[in-house]
Parts: structure tokens; sequence; C-alpha cells
């Protein structure tokens, strides 16, 4: 029975560090702009049909990686522009209408172009189970594991330890303040932008030989995801993935034991249970606000 | 002036009054689009491919005039919704001979009574929910313009618990999806486990959900319960997930279940884990037949394709074009009402690809739903996925299937 859990513990956990990546989406952009784009699922969606296109044109598989990884740049980018420069110059909240229209827009543009049907993504990654300790894991979840995990510390590294993420760390920490430094907020704000386009398309890239792909692929993902960054707090990327993990187990434990019906409780739970003790998330910072 | 404008005007009404007169107007309705489209858009080509044959040959002779069929198709998307709302459509045509098609029995459940209060006859295939037909027996219908040419439920179900049966198993689990497809399906299998002898012990009973990927936790109970088999009642997308889910914490057991296993979606996307599958079929994609050979190549060669996506459901779209065309011949007319009696009682076999059907149909019996049921339990084979294709389960029935075919030639 042990043994049961944690095999149970592992799969969810492996799903749970997915949701973590989705996550680290809103994130990034949160931290520069205050704003977060709502249509991050259907992000991962496009460049997982896209990802899919190259494939089916002959592409071997690491070529194909960073084609997919620069059509998510890309569409983070056009998301910037399009659904939220205006409305940030304007200080309004529309973004959040707009970026929600935007991802709208992507899944009907995906039914005309690729189809409604659910498609096997093909992957040189073996899927046959191995044996750890009895427990079975598959090398692409493995797959999974390591290329989340390695995206999110480069990412970090490069916010820390480069001048320009170190602009990036400026712009959030006081978006004034930075312009004063001579910081482009706004070009900071497109950074951020595409970073979180190139994590989404990870995320679709990784996920859709286990998930297939198929234009509703990421409406689920995109809401634990987003429970996870609201319990997790939105600053902090090494908290998305503690709480994606426990998020993944906690999951797969209650559909267990409790009943596949429950599968989406703990998630809401967590989350309403965020919201009411500490809004700012278990790793975010209280906000101080100077009167 | 005046006359002018009257004659022109009587010209025009005798002209499309003539018009509809020399052809058969039938309505084909599906799921083109969405995760039931392989089954619908393989209804409606092979049911055009009849279509075309008939056409092709002159149509069919009715009075001194031979007509063509015309068809009309409606994308009901899998939406109860949009059933309902072509159902009104269709109904709300004077001139319409007949509808076939339906893939989702709850689209069934939401439009067919639409077709019911006006009298139209329609041919469900291959939708295979048992509350598509129990609807009209439960409210105690006299007269029903409802047919159905598909296996239904109960027919599955049963054949399902007994393939357990005959492998010597004697633990299985249970799985449904939640919708009202998956639901019945497993109420029917309960029930027949029943009926059958509580032979098969079921370890656990457990739901999945449309658009699930992770089923672990599912499966870990079949596997720690000790199931030798997995009975399922969903569809493609999700029935894929647990083939994919038991390969991976190394459930080595048989998946069994309803039809919707020969799915093309179910196929591709499980790959090799969903080798040796088994369910229910009324058409296997193997020539064994003159009839079936020159049906699979004239699909393959019309819609450009190496396998059918579906091919159940395009056999059944083609039968019920050819049971249909027969019962305007009969009836000697394309009035709905007419070819809706000549149905009950069709007094030439009529040369199908999954079977010859002799007499389908009966009068509408409510205590009776197979008196508008087409199928019997020996018309339906067992299918077995086997890389990317669905073969004959067991051989019995491919030897059985061809002699059926060759002693009803021998007869001619």
């Amino acid at each position: 029975m042990n043994q049961a859990v944690i095999q149970l513990m592992v799969s969810g956990a492996l799903m749970g560090l997915v949701y973590a990546l989705v996550a680290y989406g809103f994130q990034l952009t949160y931290a520069t702009s205050k704003s977060i784009n709502f249509g991050q699922g259907e992000l991962v969606m496009l460049s997982a049909f896209f990802s899919l296109t190259l494939t089916n044109l002959g592409l071997p598989y690491y070529l194909m990686i960073p084609g997919g990884l620069l059509f998510g740049v890309v569409a983070g980018l056009f998301v910037e522009r399009a659904g939220v420069r205006l409305a940030l110059e304007q200080k309004s909240e529309g973004w959040i209408l707009m970026t929600i229209i935007l991802g709208l827009f992507g899944v009907s543009a995906a039914e005309n172009i690729w189809g409604r049907d659910d498609r096997p993504f093909p992957t040189p990654i073996p899927t046959e189970p191995m044996q750890f300790f009895d427990i079975s894991i598959t090398p692409l979840e493995i797959s999974v594991a390591i290329g989340v995990v390695m995206i999110m510390v480069i990412i970090e590294l490069f916010k820390r330890k480069t001048l320009l993420g170190k602009a990036f760390e400026a712009v959030s920490a006081d978006r004034d303040a930075a312009e004063l430094m001579g910081i482009s907020a706004t070009r900071t704000i497109m950074l951020s932008y595409g970073l979180s386009g190139l994590v989404a398309a990870l995320a679709g890239i990784l996920v859709s030989p286990i998930t297939t792909v198929g234009p509703t692929m990421a409406s689920a993902l995109v809401l634990k995801a987003f429970s996870v960054a609201v319990v997790a707090g939105l600053e902090s990327g090494f908290g998305v993935v503690i709480v994606g993990l426990f998020l993944g187990s906690l999951e797969s434990l209650t559909s267990f034991y409790v009943g596949s019906g429950w599968r989406e409780a703990p998630g809401l739970v967590l989350l309403i249970l965020a919201l009411a003790v500490r809004p700012t998330g278990i790793f975010g910072k209280a906000v101080i606000r100077k009167v | 002036m005046r006359r002018a404008i009257l004659t022109t005007l009587l010209a025009g009404l005798f002209a499309t009054q003539a018009y509809a007169a020399d052809s058969i107007k039938i309505a084909i309705t599906g799921p083109f689009s969405g995760g039931s489209a392989p089954m619908g858009s393989s209804m409606r080509d092979g049911a055009k491919i009849a279509i075309a044959e008939i056409n092709a040959a002159g149509g069919i002779k009715v009075g001194a005039k031979m007509l063509k069929f015309e068809v009309l198709e409606r994308d009901d998307e899998a939406k109860n919704e949009r059933g309902a709302l072509i159902a009104q459509e269709l109904a709300s045509m004077n001139d319409l001979s007949g509808v076939i098609g339906t893939v989702n029995t709850g689209v069934c459940l939401a439009g067919d009574k639409h077709l019911q209060e006006k009298g139209i006859t329609k041919i469900i295939t291959p939708a295979a929910g048992s509350a598509s037909m129990t609807q009209w027996s439960k409210a105690k219908v006299k007269d029903l313009s409802i047919f159905r040419l598909a296996a239904h439920d109960g027919i599955q179900a049963a054949m399902v618990v007994s393939e357990a049966i005959n492998r010597k198993y004697t633990k299985v689990a249970m799985l449904y999806d939640s919708t009202n497809y998956g639901v019945s399906g497993r109420d029917d299998m309960a029930e027949q486990i029943k009926k059958q002898g509580n032979i098969l012990q079921v370890v656990t009973t457990d739901k999945f959900n449309i658009g699930d990927k992770d089923m672990t936790a599912q499966l870990l109970r079949a596997k720690n319960g000790g199931a030798q088999a997995v009975l399922i009642w969903g569809i493609g997308p999700e029935l894929a997930a647990v083939a994919n889910g038991m390969a991976k914490i190394g459930l080595k057991v048989p998946l069994i279940g309803g039809w919707t296993l020969s799915m093309s979606n179910f196929i591709d996307n499980s790959a090799k884990n969903g080798n040796g599958t088994l369910m229910p079929q009324t058409f296997i994609e193997e020539p064994i037949t003159p009839k079936a050979k020159n049906f699979i190549s004239a699909y393959h060669k019309a819609y450009n394709v190496k396998r059918i996506p579906s091919p159940v459901s395009a056999a059944q779209g083609y039968d019920a074009v050819f049971i249909f065309a027969a019962a305007v011949k009969q009836a000697q007319s394309i009035d709905t009402k007419k070819i809706k009696l000549a149905l009950e009682d069709l007094k030439e076999p009529v040369q199908g690809v999954i079977t010859t059907w002799k007499k389908p149909f009966s009068t509408w019996d409510p205590a009776n739903e197979e008196s508008h049921e087409a199928f019997r339990r020996d018309q339906v084979v067992m299918g077995m996925v086997q890389d990317g294709h669905v073969v004959f389960g067991n051989d019995a029935d491919r030897k059985r299937l061809i002699s059926n075919a060759t002693s009803v030639k021998g007869k001619k």
C-alpha cells in the first residue's frame, strides 16, 4: 500500500511540475508589469500545435524545440504589444479582458487551422516505464521534470547574474526608480512577456506527448497553474515549484483515497484557504503600503 | 400584366414541385468536428458512397420516374443543443423523406422528439446508448418513426461481460466516463454481470471526466485489487489516456469495452499500448467478402485514406442508406410516413456490407424496443486492436461471417 502512495505522489508531482511551469509564466510578467496573461494556457496550446506542425514537416526533435520556443517568444511579444501595452500606459485594467480575448482568438484560430481533434505528439524519448524501487516512471516523465527545472534555473540565473536580468529585477522592485536610472520599463516588460511565452512553449512541448495536443488541452492546466501561482505567491519562483509538486501529489492522493470525482477539489480548497488566510501567497512578500 | 405575373408565379410553383418530386431528399446529421468526429464523418462518408452508387445506377424507380437521392448535411458538433435545433429545422421541412445519423446518445435524446412529433422517419446510426430507444418504450409511444441500425449497448455490454468470462477471468475493474453514455454503459455492464451468474467480481468501479489525462489513481486501485481485465465505457481520447496509464503502472491486462475503443483517436493516441484491446464491432475493415472488399476500396479511394477512421460507422451509414432505399422502393413513394410503414415490413432482403438484412425492423411494439432495432447479437463480432488496425478478436467470428456470406450467395 505504501508503494501505491509513493507511486501516486510521484505521478502527481510530475503533473504538478507542469502546473508550476505555467504558473512561472504568470509570475514573470507579474513581476515587471503587475499584469498577467490570462491566455497563457492558449499560448501553451498554440506553441504545442506549432511544434507538432514542425515535426510533421520532418524537422528532427532537437531542431523542432528551438522553433517551438521561438514561436512562443513571438507569441508572448504579440500578446504584450496587442493586449497589454496600451492598457498599462493608460493605467487601466483593460489587459485582463484583452488577454482573455486574445486567448479565445487563439482557440478559434487553432480550431480552424489544426482542427478540433486531439492528436498524438511524437517524441523520440521512450515511453516504456522504468522501475525504481517498484515505482514506475517513464523517461518521458523524467524529461518533463528535467526540462521544467532546467528552464527555471536558467531564467533565475539570468535574472540574478546578467545586466539585462538585473534590469528586470529593478523594474519589478520599483518601476519608477528603475526608469529614473535609465532602464526602459517598456522594454523590460516586453522581455518578461517574451520569456513568459518561451516558458509556455516549453510547457507545451514537454507535456504534449503525455496529454496529446488539442485546442482545449490547456484549459484545465491553466486553472491549476493559477491556483499554484496564487497559493505560492506571485513573487517566488522557488515557491511555485514547491506548491506545484504539493498540489500535484495531493490531487493524485485525493482521487485515490476520496474518489476520482474529487480530483479538482484540493486545488480549489487550497486557493480559497490561501486567499482567506494569506492573500500574498505562502512564499509571497507582505505588501507594505506607504501612506 | 397581372396575368403574366400570375402565370410566372404558377410556373414557379410547379417548377419547384416538379423539382421536389424528382429527388428523394434525406438529411445526414452527426458530429463532423470534435472528439466524436471520426464516427460522424465516417458515417456520413459511408452513407454518401451508398448514395453515389444508387444515383450512378439511375436512382430508385418510384412510379414511372427514376428518383435520385438529394442529401442535406448538418453538423451537430456532438452538442445536445445543436442537435435539438437541427431536429427542429428538419421537422419543419415538408418534403423531407427521412433522416440518417446521430452519433451521440445525448443528441438523440435532445432532438428526436421533434422528428417523432412530425412523424419523420429516422434511422439512428451509430449512436449506441440504450436510452435513445428506451425513451420511447418508457413513454409508451404507440407509433414510432425512429429506427436504429447500431449494436445497442445492451448487446455490447453482454458481449463485453461474456468475453471476460470466456477468458476465465474472475476479477475485473470497471471504469466509465461521467457522461450519459459512460454512466449508462456502467449500469448495463453491472446488470450483465449479475445476469451472467455473478462470476465476475468487480474489484473497483471508478469514473473519469472528459479531458482527464492522468488515470493513475483509478488504475492503481484496479491493480491493487488484482483485476485481470479492465471493463470500460468512454470515448476515444480518455480511453487512450487509460491505455497509456495502464502501460505506465505496469497493469498488463486487456482493456475490454464498448465499440468506441475502435475510434481512430483511441488507436492513434494509445499506439502500441492499445494492442490487445477488445470491443464489439459490427464491421471489421478486412476484405473478407466481395461486398466488403468493394466498399473498403471505394471508401479508401473516394476519401484518399488508408484506413477508415471508424469502419463501424462507415459500414452502418452505408447499410442504412440501402435499407432506406429499399423502403422507398417498396413504398413507391417519397412520403416519409409511407417509407416508415415499408421499413417496418421490408419484403425483400437488403444486401448490405455488414450482412444481408432480412426484415431488420417490425411494427413498433412499446414493450419491446427490439422491434425497431436492426441488430441482434449474432451480427456483432469481437474486434481487437492490432498495430493501428482493428482485426477480428476471435477467428470463429471471421469464419462465421464468411460462411454466412457464401450461403446467401448459394441461395441466389
